[in-house]
């Protein structure tokens, strides 16, 4: 769906003209029907490597395919593509009901009204179909953008940090349109630095740092398991084992974690104790985890 | 490409309709046009109320090159400025079909606001008992024409700078200026003043004034048509050579800001 193959951006910036390398050798592989996330620090090159794929920035190098084609500006490539930007730069002066109109009817297609108010009704922007974009909230203006893939059958979607700025019942809201999206057939795009929300709805990540790709894999291969470790969480009067690490409390919640070797020292502890057990689990890597591991063995700061 | 053409039209009406620059415009003619009415309600001259007639015509149309050189720089720098642009480029619409949509669909308000002052013109000519005469559609057809040229200019220049260095630009850059400069330069030259330097200064003006659109290329022709309001059969040609001058203009604005607009990076 997506190749990116050793792309490099650099252009001037400022009143001195400095140059800016927003990436640097950046390869990746975005394939049919994947829920791809891109993952990294402010500046890492993520929101430059998505304008790279919707045409709004030609590379300085490298090479860039959407479904086998360059992509550029107002290319018919864009039929099956829509785009949700990270800022809502939106047509402000457009009603709710006229932006979505207008942005449907950008595909080049006639929309009818059926079809308008239809999407509007599923995202429950019905009754403010008349308020103009620049009265609305975020999360209102996020609808409008994602109505468009409601009422043309989106093959490709970019979404830029879309969750950013949204209040957790709306975002809840979101992630289970895209996932309707997904299960459409859609291949989605998208940039955040919320992680969880990756673990929730992404399959396949990649990890950008200085303008390339460090990391690129599965999401189930960022989330592994280590058999050798055990987390656990009880309530401790008092004492805790000396052989558990990574000690954090909580109130009367004791949380740490136990090599697998001490497991039924640990349970003979808490049963002598009379103390209870709330969580026992072979420890997961996170994303986050895996995220920060990666970034340290790049040598980045972080 | 006509609902794309459609779409971007009926989206630049609804951002005229909410412009409050039309909106300060309308209530300006209003108030210009009763003041100026005042004298010939209060006269019972016919010689009076056709200076008047003349005079509201005359400043309605000046004020209707203002709007349309405002509304040919603001469809394009608030897009350009607010970045929405990113919404239309992402889809299969391209540069040349946005680009030509806003010319087309500032062209329409300044035909249509040509048509009202010539139907409140010929209204109230009935109204005042004044003979309806062809001058007036003849004004008015020249006066749509020169603005579809400063529709097509003030479009290139709102892509090249920002709205406030184009404004400065037309007036201090424009073919009428450097028309006058040589003027004055080619006087003082058989003055007798032979300086190299004022020759080179009278070729350069001579440059700039081939170089820069003109917003009237018939205006001295035509000249006596607004001032007497009355046009003769073969001064009609002007309107003709007008139309011909402006739609070469356009072409050349709109495909220089279409390269311009292609260079930008909309992010």
């Amino acid at each position: 769906m997506i190749i990116a193959d050793d792309v490099r951006v650099e252009f001037r910036r400022g009143l001195l003209r400095g140059k800016v390398r927003a990436l640097n050798g950046l390869s990746l592989e975005v394939r049919d029907g994947d829920f791809f996330a891109l993952v990294g620090q402010n500046g890492a090159g993520k929101s430059t490597a998505m304008y790279c794929f919707l045409g709004l920035m030609k590379p300085t190098s490298g090479k860039v395919e959407v479904m086998g084609k360059v992509p550029e500006l107002g290319s018919p490539l864009n039929e099956g593509v829509a785009y949700l930007p990270e800022e809502p730069h939106y047509h402000l002066y457009l009603t709710v009901e006229e932006a979505t109109r207008y942005y449907a009817s950008l595909y080049g297609k006639r929309v009818s009204d059926k079809a308008i108010h239809d999407a509007l009704d599923r995202l429950g922007l019905a009754q403010f179909k008349t308020l103009p974009l620049s009265k609305c909230s975020k999360g209102m203006k996020q609808k409008v953008g994602i109505a468009q893939c409601l009422i043309h059958d989106t093959q490709l979607l970019f979404l830029d940090e879309p969750t950013r700025g949204l209040d957790p019942l709306i975002v809840r809201e979101f992630r289970e349109t895209l996932r309707e999206i997904h299960r459409r057939g859609a291949t989605i795009v998208m940039n955040t630095h919320v992680l969880s929300e990756i673990e929730m709805l992404a399959n396949r990540v990649a990890i950008l740092d200085g303008g390339k790709v460090i990391a690129q894999d599965e999401l189930r291969n960022f989330l592994t398991t280590d058999r050798e470790l055990y987390t656990v969480t009880f309530e401790a009067n008092g004492s805790v084992p000396e052989y558990l690490g990574s000690v954090e409390r909580s109130g009367e919640l004791v949380m740490g974690s136990i090599p697998k070797d001490r497991l039924y020292d640990f349970m003979e502890f808490t049963r002598a104790s009379g103390l209870d057990v709330h969580e026992c689990a072979l420890k997961k890597t996170s994303l986050e985890d895996s995220f920060f591991k990666i970034l340290k063995g790049s040598g980045s700061g972080a | 490409m006509s609902v794309l053409l459609r779409a971007n039209i009926l989206a630049d009406f609804a951002f005229y309709r909410r412009s409050r620059l039309l909106l300060a415009f309308a209530v300006l003619c209003l108030l210009l046009t009763g003041l100026s009415s005042l004298p010939a309600i209060f006269s019972d001259s016919g010689v009076q109320s056709f200076r008047s007639l003349q005079g509201i015509f005359s400043e309605l149309n000046g004020m209707l090159l203002f709007l349309a050189g405002a509304i040919g720089l603001f469809v394009i720098s608030s897009h350009l400025r607010s970045r929405c642009l990113k919404m239309v480029f992402t889809k299969p619409c391209p540069p040349s079909v946005w680009l030509g949509s806003a010319f087309l669909s500032a062209v329409f308000i300044s035909l249509f606001l040509n048509s009202a002052i010539l139907g409140g013109t010929v209204i109230l000519s009935l109204i005042w008992h004044l003979p309806v005469r062809a001058a007036l559609v003849f004004v008015s057809a020249d006066n749509f024409i020169v603005s579809i040229g400063i529709i097509a200019y003030m479009m290139l220049l709102a892509t090249l700078l920002h709205p406030a260095l184009a404004v400065t630009f037309i007036l201090i850059f424009n073919a009428e200026m450097f028309y006058d400069f040589q003027v004055w330069a080619q006087g003082a030259i058989r003055a007798g003043n032979s300086s190299f330097y004022l020759r080179l200064l009278e070729r350069l003006f001579h440059f700039f004034y081939l170089l820069l659109p003109m917003v009237n290329p018939y205006g001295k022709e035509t000249e006596n048509v607004h001032s007497s309001m009355r046009v003769a059969h073969a001064e009609w040609k002007y309107i003709v050579y007008s139309f011909g001058y402006v739609l070469t203009l356009s072409a050349f604005c709109y495909f220089l800001a279409l390269f311009a607009l292609q260079k930008k990076r909309h992010i």
